[in-house]
């Protein structure tokens, strides 16, 4: 990052994030760039490993998500969806755990003779609890097109929607490849997964993160993340789970 | 509610009124810490552990004493302060002591680990099997030793024998480990008390589409039955009209709700992720019964019929016994008429029996039919059950078996 202008400039990349209370002098105040466009790893960017394979499906992650960051209950219809009444990723649910029904055997429980099915193929089930969240991208399609400045990078390299510059033009929308952006209905701005940059502020991770009881879901700097679920994948490879991957 | 105790007693600290007399003699004075002025956790886990008049903390609940010498927070975590040591926040690694691991942590009472483990041993007080020794009598030392610390009085021999007129330990024999049962027995037989046990076996529920594979007796002979028209029973094998309900109902719990949801289902963020009674059946049974996922269904007993939003998964497998199959329907029972998500109630369907000692509903598995679409209203779901009440002969004494 380049030395910041004495004076902020309307529309030079530069603006100022700590005026809101008007308390340090301009000369004194650091300053962050508005508009980054990729991050710059000058501290350890933060993230989610999210280890499906430990998943219990228990949803403790959602609620916890939505009691923290006060995203309003969509009492929805039931799905038919095997348990899951969530759906989808979108405005009012920033996690969601998929329960997907899979005629594959649990290795584990065959091996040791725990299901006996009455007919043959018939102990073949096992549920795939699915847990996804916004991704917070290297190179973000939303952070691209968001003409406001209201999509930004943080200086944790998450990717957070400011709810009070947002105006609703949903064009991140179609830009995200992972559907995990949507307008809030009744309300029209676009809201999603900051990874609690609050809570991150505090020192505390996120919210899902620690509601977890399995550490399916896990919270660190991304290099060591990256380290961890590379050793979980030979670890389950090992095992003889050919199909697991990152 | 520490702080509430010391501010009452500061109030009435000047009086002399023999009301307040108990409140001004507690002892409440716990030492405080941090920025709240907390009572401190170590001082109240030492007066649970209790003292003697000394102030020496009390190394097991065998020092307590009727004379007022002693006090204690709780019998059997009396010794957790032992050694003025805060025994349960001990951590010692299991590779350096014995494997049940007696340091660390505490448990109660005494710290031990089994309870009537002096049943590890043989009446001589030998262990039952060399791999497997726990507790035994050291003859050289004159007293029970192990890997644990004995369930046992301390010093008495296994061939301790009492003397008529013993009272209390001293009345229970050196071969029985049973020690908190005024005989020192273990009561599996007992002549009053359980109505039926204590061994485990296999009956089948009161309503089974199956006889019990181990005994000419079906269910329970001792269960207790209401039979009464409010309370009708469905016929079970064998029985006239048994064929009216084919299907086996079993209901249990989602993650997201609380038994009948009296609780949850007023918690927006868990009622939304299961905002319907739904009821779980096999591709097989929907495609007998022209059942669809996302559709609803109607589940009939002799009692009631309640409607449910259905899905169809292959978790639900038909069931092999004795050469037939049937078929399972799941059912959560989260559901009633409040709340901000509601819907029928799965325990309408079940019909009242009870165990025989300590009276509990036999509740998680019944006989049913199922057909596709949903209930009726009003004097039509009357109408509905009464129907299956007539095909099923129950009028007639029909399910009372």
């Amino acid at each position: 990052m380049s030395e910041p202008p004495q004076n902020i400039i309307p529309g030079s990349g530069w603006t100022d994030a700590y005026n809101i209370e008007g308390i340090e002098t301009p000369e004194t105040r650091p300053v962050i760039p508005l508009g980054q466009k990729t991050y710059e790893e000058n501290q350890p960017r933060m993230g989610f490993f999210t280890d499906t394979t430990v998943c219990i499906g228990c949803k403790a992650c959602e609620v916890a998500c939505k009691e923290w960051n006060n995203v309003p209950a969509t009492l929805m219809e039931f799905t038919g969806n095997s348990y899951d009444n969530t759906g989808e990723l979108g405005a009012d649910s920033w996690r969601h755990v998929a329960f997907i029904e899979q005629r594959k055997p649990i290795k584990v429980q065959q091996e040791a003779g725990v299901m006996a099915p009455a007919t043959e193929g018939d102990g073949d089930f096992r549920w795939l609890m699915s847990s996804d969240v916004c991704k917070h991208c290297t190179n973000a399609p939303c952070l691209d097109v968001c003409p406001t400045g209201s999509l930004f990078r943080t200086e944790f390299g998450t990717v957070v929607v400011q709810e009070d510059v947002c105006n609703g033009c949903g064009y991140c929308v179609p830009a995200c490849p992972f559907g995990v952006l949507d307008q809030r209905e009744g309300d029209g701005r676009v809201w999603k997964c900051t990874l609690c940059y609050d809570r991150m502020k505090d020192g505390l991770e996120p919210a899902c993160a620690q509601a977890c009881p399995t550490d399916s879901i896990q919270f660190g700097p991304l290099d060591e993340l990256r380290e961890k679920a590379n050793g979980r994948l030979d670890m389950l490879h090992e095992a003889g789970v050919d199909d697991a991957r990152l | 509610m520490y702080h509430l105790g010391r501010k009452v007693r500061e109030k009435l600290a000047n009086s002399d009124d023999p009301k307040y007399r108990p409140i001004l003699d507690l002892a409440w004075d716990y030492p405080t810490e941090g920025p709240h002025e907390e009572p401190d956790a170590e001082a109240v886990l030492r007066e649970i552990g209790g003292w003697d008049e000394n102030d020496n903390a009390l190394s097991s609940y065998s020092e307590l004493k009727d004379d007022g010498s002693t006090a204690c927070g709780c019998w059997i975590y009396c010794g957790c302060y032992k050694d003025e040591v805060n025994q349960p926040a001990r951590r010692k690694p299991w590779t350096e002591q014995n494997w049940v691991a007696p340091e660390w942590g505490w448990v109660w009472p005494a710290n031990r680990h089994i309870l009537y483990n002096r049943a590890s041993a043989d009446p001589e007080g030998k262990p039952w099997s060399e791999e497997k020794k726990y507790i035994w009598w050291d003859e050289q030392k004159e007293e029970w030793v192990g890997y644990d610390n004995a369930d046992f009085v301390p010093g008495v021999a296994p061939n301790y024998v009492p003397p008529d007129g013993a009272r209390a330990e001293e009345a229970i024999r050196g071969d029985e480990a049973f020690i908190l049962q005024a005989d020192g027995k273990a009561w599996l037989y007992v002549p009053v008390g359980l109505t039926d046990g204590p061994f485990p076996t296999h009956y089948e529920p009161h309503e089974s589409p199956f006889e019990n594979p181990l005994y000419a007796q079906r269910a329970n002979p001792a269960r207790q039955r209401f039979p009464r028209p409010y309370n009708p029973y469905n016929p079970s094998d064998g029985d006239l009209g048994a064929e009216v309900f084919p299907y086996v109902f079993t209901t249990y719990r989602l993650t997201e709700h609380h038994t009948a949801g009296g609780m949850s289902r007023t918690v927006p963020h868990l009622s939304e992720l299961q905002p319907e009674m739904f009821c779980e059946v096999s591709p097989e049974l929907a495609e007998q019964r022209g059942l669809e996922n996302g559709g609803w269904a109607t589940i009939i007993t002799s009692r009631a019929a309640i409607e449910a939003r259905v899905i169809v998964t292959d978790r639900l497998v038909p069931l092999k016994v004795q050469d037939r199959i049937v078929h399972q329907v799941g059912l959560p029972y989260h559901w009633g008429s409040k709340g901000v998500v509601t819907g029928d109630s799965a325990n309408d369907l079940l019909g009242l029996v009870l165990d025989p000692n300590v009276h509990i509903a036999e509740y998680k598995a019944s006989t049913c039919d199922i057909r596709p679409g949903r209930r009726p209203r009003g004097h039509a779901l009357v109408e509905l059950v009464e129907d299956y009440r007539r095909r099923a002969d129950i009028h007639n004494g029909g399910g009372r078996s």
